[in-house]
């Protein structure tokens, strides 16, 4: 212990308690989801050396670009003591809308991009108004508005798939840089690194630390929590948006029930990697481990030819894995890092 | 003290209710320069919601609170932070997940504009941080970047003092309950971290339910009760019998209770 008292003021000689934390302790909250993609990489090795092929490595982060961007925006929702249950449905609603102007009104491409993220960022307001004027909770008022979304989309898109879609949409969601990094996941990555810088960097992400950790010392510092709380959801609508353009993309098509699941997936990969499920933390590096996590297992269960129940119940139980892991850590007292790193 | 004096700090007819609860009722005080003033009061007697107007937290529904004489319109932190008032609150009000110097400079991040775009300037902040606990707090934390739940209640109330000591020009600091959850030896460092604060001129607000650290350190104590001002007491000139009368009321029988 190395407090040196400068002045007769505070000191505390009464806890001797050991605060330099040990190197390893600070990522203790990656060890979980490292330590599974190395058993689950191990039990591939042994059962199909064909995974690690190049070509199906980069089908996983094919596969894992669209929660890359969805995780990013989750990751501060979360880390602001929220959660987002609409995002699969604003991420087709967006997407329907998109294609719709393009098949329907002749609209460009980039107009109907923007206005697909303007319709976005419009379910993210509405969600945060709901939650914060309404004040009804999180999790009810965006699985209420999930239906919502989901039921406008349906009604515009009537039943039908809209399909075919003028370059560069297909090469945003399926093509590959070089003939092999696929391009969804160069964009996946970049959203990541903005949601880095926003939660480290920026008073968005500091003030969504300080909501989901303590929100009355939030509240003490004069921090607007409902405008906070606006911005998640608008910054979560937004990369839902993104999401269904990716998606779209990478279909070739779209139709108004598709993206269906997107939620738990997105908020298992991002309790999984480390952030905290009730606010307080977030860490953005955490929610790319969590993604590639799930992504590799569901990849490998196909290669493994297990049936679509069989991903249900793996990625269940690996998110009550992570769960119980993390509330252990917290009890522990051991597993704290730095907000993210 | 001195009568003649002005008062640094007056606070005129406060009022404030909570719906139809009135937290605060025509609450009047006075804070004289070098004074240690101590506010004691039962749990609910409006003591913290005193405070949290002073503070900013809270808008009063009347009164007014005038600082060197001048009047003041105080409706967030910061219009406190530069009229000189800061507050350790109660509970501390840090955020235990982030690292001391994030909860030093909470909602007063410095920032640098990049594009425009303002980002946290987060090594400024660690230094100025560091400077400021070690100069004016006199501590130096074993790992500045350590999120703060990893500290003992001594350094986090360290923290939590530094944060209010930030303001450049410290007139007032008030304390809500500082004492509350201290070990011995942590409490008797308190001790002179308020009165050090004092010597270097400035005045202490200081909310205790524990009489005996009121009589250590307070110059005059304020009693609140249910909301209302119930008497102010110069500790050289009281008993504690006197100060306990006044929070639980007349109609109790202080001897019985003792
Ligand atoms: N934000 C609030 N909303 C509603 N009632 C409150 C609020 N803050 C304080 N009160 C009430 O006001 C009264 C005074 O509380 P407080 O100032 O915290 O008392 P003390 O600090 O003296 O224990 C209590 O009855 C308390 O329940
Ligand atoms: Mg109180």
């Amino acid at each position: 212990m190395t407090i040196t008292q400068t002045a007769p003021l505070v000191a505390d000689r009464d806890v001797e308690r050991k605060v330099r934390l040990p190197w390893y302790k600070r990522y203790i909250n990656l060890i979980g989801p490292l330590v599974m993609i190395i058993a689950l990489s191990v039990t591939m090795a042994i059962a199909q050396p064909r995974f690690f092929e190049l070509a199906n490595l980069m089908i996983i982060l094919q596969d894992a670009a669209i929660f890359m961007v969805l995780g990013m925006a989750m990751t501060i929702v979360i880390t602001g003591k929220g959660i987002d249950l609409s995002i699969g449905a604003v991420a087709a609603l967006s997407a329907v809308i998109m294609a719709l102007l393009i098949k329907d009104f002749g609209l460009g491409l980039y107009s109907a991009m923007a206005a697909a993220v303007a319709v976005g960022f419009v379910c993210g307001v509405t969600n945060g108004l709901v939650i914060t004027q309404l004040r009804v909770p999180d999790l009810l008022a965006t699985l209420a508005m999930d239906q919502v979304y989901r039921g406008i989309a349906l009604v515009l898109a009537a039943g039908t798939v809209l399909a075919r879609f003028p370059e560069p949409l297909p090469f945003l969601g399926r093509g590959r840089i070089m003939d092999v990094f696929p391009t969804a996941a160069v964009v996946g990555m970049i959203a990541l690194g903005i949601g880095y810088v926003i939660l480290n960097y920026t008073w968005l992400g500091r003030y969504a630390i300080a909501i989901g950790g303590n929100r009355e010392a939030a509240v003490l510092t004069g921090i607007n929590i409902n405008r906070q709380k606006i911005f998640h959801y608008a910054l979560m609508g937004v990369c839902a948006a993104l999401a269904g353009i990716l998606l779209t993309g990478r279909l070739n098509a779209i139709q108004a029930t598709t993206a269906q699941g997107f939620a738990l997936h997105t908020i298992a990969a991002v309790v999984v990697g480390g952030t905290l499920l009730f606010g307080g933390r977030g860490t953005m590096f955490g929610t790319l481990v969590g993604v590639l996590l799930l992504s590799m297992v569901t990849n490998a269960l196909v290669m493994l030819r297990f049936q679509f129940f069989w991903q249900l119940i793996a990625s269940g139980v690996i998110i009550i894995a992570s769960i119980g892991f993390y509330s252990y850590l917290q009890q522990d007292g051991s597993g704290d890092s730095r907000s993210d790193e | 003290m001195d009568e003649s004096k002005q008062p640094v700090l007056q606070m005129t007819g406060i009022s404030k209710s909570f719906g139809g609860l009135r937290a605060l009722i025509d609450v009047s005080m006075d804070l004289f320069p070098n004074e240690i003033l101590a506010i004691a009061g039962e749990n609910g007697a409006g003591k913290s919601t005193l405070i949290k107007v002073l503070t900013g937290i809270y808008r009063a529904d009347k009164g007014e609170i005038r600082v060197h004489g001048k009047k003041l319109n105080i409706s967030t932190r910061r219009d406190s932070i530069n009229a000189g008032i800061a507050a350790v609150y109660q509970n501390l009000g840090l955020v235990d997940t982030l690292t001391a110097p994030a909860n030093v400079f909470l909602g007063l991040e410095p920032v640098k504009r990049i594009l425009g775009i303002p980002f946290i300037d987060n090594s400024t902040m660690r230094s100025r941080a560091v400077a400021v606990l070690r100069d004016r707090v006199g501590i130096e934390l074993p790992d500045i970047d350590a999120p703060t739940r990893n500290f003992s209640g001594g350094q986090r109330q360290a923290v939590a003092i530094a944060r209010a000591v930030i303001g450049a020009d410290l007139k007032v600091l008030v304390m809500d309950e500082p004492l509350a959850a201290l070990g011995p030896e942590e409490t008797r460092n308190t001790f002179n971290l308020i009165r050090a604060v004092r010597q270097r001129g400035t005045a202490i607000i200081l909310i205790s339910h524990n009489l005996d650290h009121v009589f250590q350190l307070a110059d005059r104590v304020l009693v609140m009760r249910g909301g209302k001002h119930a008497g102010v007491a110069e500790v050289a000139r009281s008993s504690k019998r006197d100060v306990l009368g006044m929070i639980v009321g007349s109609d109790v029988d202080v001897d019985a209770m003792a």
